[in-house]
């Protein structure tokens, strides 16, 4: 059975389409890519996925159990999590405290335990801090140290974005939403955080979705590729196949001109 | 120091706190007089309400404006369980008022007379059914509490102001209408409401300590982070999980748990219960020493409100009628200090020039206001009189304005005080190791290879002499010199070098 399987999804605002009959499947362990140009659909896709709007019709399933119709926080504890594409995290708060709150929906512990700071209360916070520390690990010792006491907001942009990807994990999902994770990265940063996204599925056992609009990034990790064009879904296939694709091309760089109409645009 | 080593030593010195604040206690009710006792006894009760409005206002960032609400609950609940009897008699012999036989029986006495207990019904045991009958009134205003928290799923911000405000409105004026006035009294109340609670330092300080015990536990638990979650940023708090109309809605009824505590005690304080003993205005007080303090900090939150009950108890030199000299000379001192602060403000900022056209300007005013206070004291234009009525609250929204222009977070932030702060221990600070760990990661050409082809972690510990290449890296400015101060400390005032040239 397929992870995560989307049939017929249709979502419109208004007068606009943003996605139009869109179908697509992603397999246990897979690392599979939405790519599109701007306003394509990608994020409105996670948004439907994630329980933040609604679809106008159409079913998402997750493990063979519908997600349509559950809030955000239900998703969640179905077992799917995501990033941000302009970053929200806990900004005032810890980095330490930013990785501890999605494992909030886990604890089993009543909120009077905690006030009494009860033995099952103090052995389930220390659960919490090493899972959140495990979370951490995936990013090398930058996050570990004296950063963990650190407020969000002196943090670099590419600590933020893994800050906010430790979060994701550490909510205990199965599957991760990665909303373009390299997004403000530059060309080394981004080729860690390929790496540490291929060892999120190899070592963490994750499913990953993502958007993203580096190319190198997506066609270095992906197992499959997405093309979404107008909340239509144009293509879909290895990497490879998928950037020689006729539709895909004429997506990103417009239609090839007629013969005849070519001799009078002259650039 | 190990953890549990820390802890110990944390906890002992609380205690010490505790019992330096037992003994000064001790004292003022010795020989403090009955003015200081009813401010203490003041402080504690309107902390226990500004720390249950923090849960809501600070903690999980929803501005919540109907606290008296909630506090009138607890208080009625309050009175009418511990009115004793000859009051009673008293208010079912009057013509107006409206109780019936049924609500007049409501009282703890009789529940413990029926159940047998009459060991607990003696004057001396009076605090077993205050305590009892503050429960129930702070469990009536937690119900309360979930209604209002419901509305809360749906709305944000301005909105939910507006919506919990308009829910304090409604309970205060339907307490007087013909549904609830068997329970309430109408309009008349609660007169003779024992004040052996209210007036107590001792009982008000220790629900105090014990609000404030739970309140910073809640803050520091899982659900406490949850709630701060939603502060920041409510749609990532539900995308990781929180529950927000679960999280939400128990904020909502524990604070009001604890404001039906605050206003069982603030009934007892001013020994009646009056529907006007419950007006906007205390929510406004708390507001401000919440918004004084720090919005999310309790220890911060106590700060404020010692600031408001200390104009409110001790403001009375401020509402009387004065000549007209007193005035000018307190006005003209006032803009003297203001610019004389100006002055000093630039001076230890480096701002130049240090006399600025305004600080010469205020200064002058405020000295020409002054001198003609002192030496026109017998010209006719001085001959009047002036009351300055309603100075004390005017002088908190001055408070206000001055604390959202020039620090709108408040005195200690979101901060708490903590023993670790005390004593200047910080986690968030570099070891040498540490950064130079740190400056090796962040610059990638002293990687050992790229990080696109090594395939192990990265290394979990490192030095300086594990990557030589790493040295002159440091050397170009990272690291540490023993003489520039550390990362986040504040740099120490200096004098300035050239003050010859501060003449001019």
């Amino acid at each position: 059975m397929s992870m995560l399987s989307v049939r017929n999804l249709n979502k419109s605002f208004g007068g606009l389409q943003a996605t139009t009959n869109l179908s697509f499947d992603v397999e246990p362990g897979e690392i599979v890519s939405v790519i599109g140009p701007n306003g394509a659909g990608k994020t409105t896709l996670f948004n439907l996925i994630t329980g933040v709007y609604t679809p106008d019709s159409g079913s998402i399933e997750l493990e063979g159990r519908s997600l349509v119709g559950m809030r955000p926080n239900q998703v969640v504890d179905a077992g799917i999590a995501r990033t941000f594409q302009n970053l929200r995290l806990f900004t005032n708060l810890s980095v330490l405290d930013n990785v501890l709150i999605p494992q909030h929906h886990q604890l089993k512990v009543p909120w009077w335990q905690a006030v009494l700071r009860t033995p099952s209360y103090r052995k389930a916070e220390a659960h919490m801090h090493d899972v959140a520390m495990e979370k951490l690990a995936f990013f090398g010792p930058r996050l570990m140290s004296f950063r963990l006491h650190q407020p969000v907001y002196v943090l670099s942009y590419a600590n933020r974005r893994r800050t906010e990807m430790a979060r994701a994990m550490a909510t205990g999902a199965k599957m991760l939403l990665l909303d373009e994770p390299s997004a403000g990265m530059n060309p080394k940063e981004t080729a860690e955080i390929t790496q540490i996204i291929r060892r999120m599925r190899d070592e963490g056992g994750y499913t990953i979705l993502l958007v993203e609009h580096k190319m190198n990034l997506v066609g270095e990790i992906s197992d499959r590729v997405v093309v979404l064009d107008y909340g239509q879904k144009i293509a879909e296939g290895s990497y490879k196949d998928v950037v020689n694709d006729e539709k895909v091309l004429e997506a990103y760089l417009g239609k090839r001109a007629d013969d005849d109409a070519s001799e009078e645009v002259e650039l | 120091m190990s953890d549990s080593r820390t802890r110990l030593r944390n906890v002992m010195l609380t205690l010490g706190v505790g019992a330096i604040v037992a003994v000064l206690l001790a004292l003022v009710e010795g020989n403090g007089g009955a003015k200081l006792n009813d401010t203490l006894a003041l402080f504690a009760i309107w902390g226990i309400a500004a720390l249950s409005l923090n849960l809501v206002n600070g903690t999980t960032g929803i501005l919540s404006l109907g606290h008296h609400g909630f506090m009138l609950i607890g208080g009625y609940v309050t009175s009418l369980l511990i009115v004793p009897a000859d009051v009673r008699e008293r208010i079912a012999s009057q013509a107006r008022s409206d109780m019936t036989p049924f609500t007049l029986s409501l009282s703890v006495e009789n529940a413990f007379n029926a159940v047998g207990l009459q060991a607990l019904t003696t004057p001396e045991t009076l605090w077993v059914r205050f305590l009892v009958a503050l429960l129930v009134g702070g469990f009536v205003a937690m119900i309360f509490g979930l209604i209002v928290g419901i509305p809360s799923l749906r709305l944000k911000g301005d909105y939910l102001a507006i919506v919990t405000f308009g829910f304090g409105e409604i309970i205060r004026l339907s307490a007087s209408t013909s549904l609830f006035s068997p329970f309430t009294n109408g309009a008349l109340g609660f007169a003779g409401v024992p004040n052996d609670f209210g007036k107590s330092i001792w009982w008000t300080f220790a629900i105090l300590g014990l609000t404030l015990f739970v309140m910073t536990k809640i803050k520091f638990s899982s659900f406490g982070r949850a709630l701060q979650g939603i502060r920041e940023d409510e749609i990532a708090a539900e995308a990781m999980g929180v529950n927000l109309a679960r999280s939400k809605v128990l904020a909502f009824a524990i604070s009001a748990f604890f404001a039906g505590i605050a206003g069982g005690l603030w009934v007892s304080y001013l020994s009646a219960a009056r529907l006007d003993f419950f007006l906007f205005f205390l929510t406004f007080f708390f507001l401000v020493a919440i918004s004084v303090g720090g919005t999310g900090s309790y220890t911060g939150v106590l700060m404020g409100v010692a600031v408001v009950v200390f104009v409110q108890q001790y403001g009375d030199p401020l509402e009387k009628t004065y000549g007209l000299p007193v005035w000018f000379g307190v006005i003209g001192s006032l803009i003297l200090i203001a610019a004389a602060g100006g002055w000093l403000y630039r001076k230890t900022r480096r701002m130049r020039p240090v006399l600025h056209p305004l600080v010469v300007v205020l200064g002058l005013i405020g000295l020409g206001t002054l001198l003609f206070a002192i030496f026109g004291q017998n010209s006719p234009a001085l001959d009047g009189t002036f009351q300055a009525f309603g100075m004390r609250r005017i002088l908190l929204a001055v408070l206000l304005i001055v604390i959202m222009a020039f620090r709108p977070e408040g005195i200690m932030s979101r901060a708490e005080f903590s023993w670790a702060w005390a004593l200047r221990e910080r986690k968030d600070q570099p070891s040498d190791e540490e950064r130079a760990q740190d400056a090796w990661l962040s610059n990638p050409d002293l990687n050992r290879g790229s990080a696109t082809s090594s395939e192990d972690p990265l290394p979990a510990s490192l030095t300086a002499e594990d990557a030589p290449n790493a040295v002159p890296f440091l050397e170009r400015g990272t690291k540490p010199d023993p003489d520039e101060p550390r990362y986040g400390e504040g740099r120490d005032w200096q004098p300035e070098q050239d003050d010859e040239e501060e003449g001019r």
